[in-house]
């Protein structure tokens, strides 16, 4: 791969990107972020004297905005959407939800995680009923609400199947649906797909898209994955490792609405390039090869 | 030679630096076993499932194989049968018909006799007194029913057993209606835990049985003290088991629940209490098998009752028959509890896969 094309700049935004990002601007702020920083100490104080896992990270998101957070490996992008979540103490600055400091799980803040969460003992139905019920929702008014939500993930035939009867995909799916029921702000989404297939992962991005579009949702979508990132985002928070830190955030120069196709359009290549770049910076440990010695008869080389 | 192996002579002209190569006897040549045509049999894979046909037949295997040992240490003479039955006397002056002796005995006395001139005794060899063979068990557990006491006031077998089962019932059911709620709590607050399983863990190394003679004095000589050793016996365990059951309920789904709005008392209600549910159910049958343990503790405390009175009391008449035929009474019981339990847990916790 030593031949390059020639790829735009990755900071050149089309005439409709510049108005979408203009418009998106002008929206309410959702979240804010100031000058987090969180440090592992144990209770012993080891930990001590070792680098944040979160430096002073502050950035803003808009209402409705498409949000992603990527990074190396141990970079905290985990950690940082636990803090926001409220499911980890911050050990310093701000986080800002509506206005207002967040100090705990709320039902404004949505989370879907990586591991499969869902309730093994309620069907689908009743595991999308949780938030409704636990805010103090009728049995009626939830179930009506599970219903249209499975119906908007197109689950709604496995109403009263068991989370273990559903393959990787359909959780995913209810547990998006059981977020979006209790109507949050936002939805913290942690390496939800990471654990689903290559080909269910495609279909699950463009539902996601599909029901990021029809509800007025904000999302916050954390992956280690470039094209899932791109695919996306409108603007992909990029995080670099020990202390954790924002090392740029990119506005993503590749047109709505997103598809596959776009996967090795020129502005799907720069940003990637781009994104490279920062996540793998050319004396990064992941580069480097490994002390190897040769195990095979000379002559029967696999690559040359 | 298709064999992967470090070449024994490596031309000197390649270049060596990017991957050195050592000598050839410092690596270990690939195993190379002969292909095997056959799948291998399933019976001693690990970890793999059998057939559910087989899974039948083994089941019946592990009650049938102790029964032919049974069987044919009784009804093969050559095996074991270390006694002799004396049928005829002879001239021996101690031994009398239908007395048992040791063969050796047996075969010392009459070489005496021979020398003496005298007549030998004749006997059969049999099996000694406690253990008897299982026709006659099966035919004890059929009349143990019929046979009224030997003595007016002693309870028939079915009421001693029904009074051990309601002991059992009484003594588990206050340890769980207990046992059940703190051991949830534990496991879910570090602060009621710390509290309180420091002295449960120090109580539950004492037997039960120490307390016996203590709760006699405290609550008499009838059933009290009896269902007070069960509960002993059964609730300590009982709460460590359930905490440490209930913190193995995963934090990702409490941390789910927490994002979806529950609070305190919601997470212990909606996630802990229904999450946990279906374990503490498969631990609670492990523990109520223990509760026939210290059954048999307890009811020889006090006024003694119940099926291990009734043991105690067939075996101080040696019917062994009637002694086994209890234990396996007991046996049958337990056996019988538990499957049905575990086909109601079935039933109750639907999303539970079959194994579980």
């Amino acid at each position: 791969m030593q031949e390059t094309l020639a790829l735009p700049d990755y900071l050149d935004l089309s005439p409709d990107l510049v108005k979408r990002f203009r418009t998106i601007e002008s929206r309410e702020t959702i979240l804010r972020i100031e000058h987090l920083r969180k440090d592992f100490v144990g209770r012993n104080g080891d930990g001590a004297g070792m680098p944040p896992v979160l430096g002073d990270i502050s950035f803003e998101v808009k209402r409705r905005e498409f949000i992603c957070v990527i990074g190396a490996s141990g970079c905290g992008k985990s950690t940082m959407l636990r803090i926001l979540g409220g499911l980890e103490p911050r050990t310093g600055g701000d986080v800002r939800m509506n206005g207002h400091s967040v100090s705990g799980p709320g039902a404004d803040r949505g989370m879907v995680f990586q591991e499969y969460t869902l309730f093994p003992w309620l069907t689908v139905k009743k595991n999308v009923m949780f938030g409704p019920r636990m805010s103090g929702h009728g049995k009626d008014a939830s179930e009506a609400e599970a219903l249209q939500w499975l119906d908007m993930v197109g689950l709604s035939e496995r109403a009263d199947a068991y989370p273990h009867q559903l393959s990787g995909g359909m959780k995913q799916r209810v547990a998006i649906a059981r977020a979006l029921a209790n109507y949050p702000a936002i939805l913290l989404m942690d390496e939800p797909f990471g654990a689903l297939d290559a080909q269910t992962r495609c279909q699950m991005q463009r539902h996601l898209l599909q029901i990021w579009k029809n509800v007025d949702v904000t999302v916050l979508f954390v992956t280690h994955d470039l094209d899932e990132a791109i695919l996306l985002a409108d603007r992909i928070v990029v995080l670099g490792a020990r202390p954790g830190r924002i090392l740029e955030i990119i506005k993503v120069p590749v047109d709505r609405p997103r598809h596959q196709g776009q996967l090795l359009s020129p502005h799907f290549l720069a940003i990637k390039k781009r994104l490279e770049q920062l996540i793998h910076p050319d004396d990064s440990e992941a580069l480097k090869d490994l002390p190897l010695m040769r195990m095979t008869q000379v002559g029967d080389e696999a690559e040359d | 030679m298709i064999q992967r192996r470090v070449t024994d002579s490596l031309p000197t002209d390649i270049d060596q630096t990017s991957a050195p190569a050592l000598p050839a006897r410092a690596v270990l040549s690939p195993v190379t076993a002969p292909p095997r045509l056959r799948p291998p049999s399933p019976a001693f894979q690990v970890r793999k499932p059998i057939s559910s046909r087989a899974n039948l037949w083994l089941t019946q295997g592990a009650f049938l194989l102790p029964l032919l040992l049974w069987c044919a240490v009784s009804y093969l003479p050559f095996l074991w049968h270390p006694k002799v039955n004396i049928l005829d006397p002879g001239s021996v002056d101690y031994f009398q018909k239908g007395m048992q002796v040791d063969r050796a005995e047996f075969r010392d006395e009459n070489r005496k006799q021979i020398a003496a001139g005298g007549a030998p005794a004749t006997g059969v060899r049999e099996n000694p007194v406690y253990l008897p063979a299982p026709h006659l068990v099966a035919k004890a557990l059929y009349t143990a029913f019929k046979t009224p006491p030997l003595r007016d006031g002693e309870p028939w077998l079915h009421e001693s057993l029904g009074h051990s089962i309601r002991i059992i019932t009484l003594g588990f059911l206050l340890s769980a209606l207990f046992g059940v709620p703190l051991g949830i709590l534990c496991g879910t607050f570090a602060l009621v835990s710390r509290l309180s399983e420091p002295f449960v863990d120090f109580i539950r190394y004492m037997p039960a049985p120490v307390f016996g003679a203590l709760s006699v004095a405290i609550l008499g000589i009838d059933d009290a003290p009896k269902v007070a050793i069960i509960f002993v016996g059964t609730f300590f365990q009982m709460v460590l088991v359930l905490a440490n059951t209930t913190r193995s309920l995963p934090a990702a789904l409490l941390e789910a629940a927490q994002t979806l709005g529950a609070k305190r008392r919601q997470l212990l209600l909606n996630v802990v209490v229904p999450g946990v549910l279906p374990l503490l159910y498969r631990d609670m049958r492990i523990l109520l098998g223990w509760a026939w343990t210290y059954l048999i503790v307890a009811e020889l405390i006090g006024a003694s009752s119940g099926i291990s009175f009734f043991i105690y009391q067939q075996a101080k008449y040696r019917n062994y028959d009637n002694v086994y035929a209890a234990i396996i009474i007991i046996g049958l019981i337990g056996l019988g509890t538990d499957i049905a339990l575990k086909w109601l847990g079935r039933f109750f916790f639907p999303w539970e896969k079959a194994d579980a």
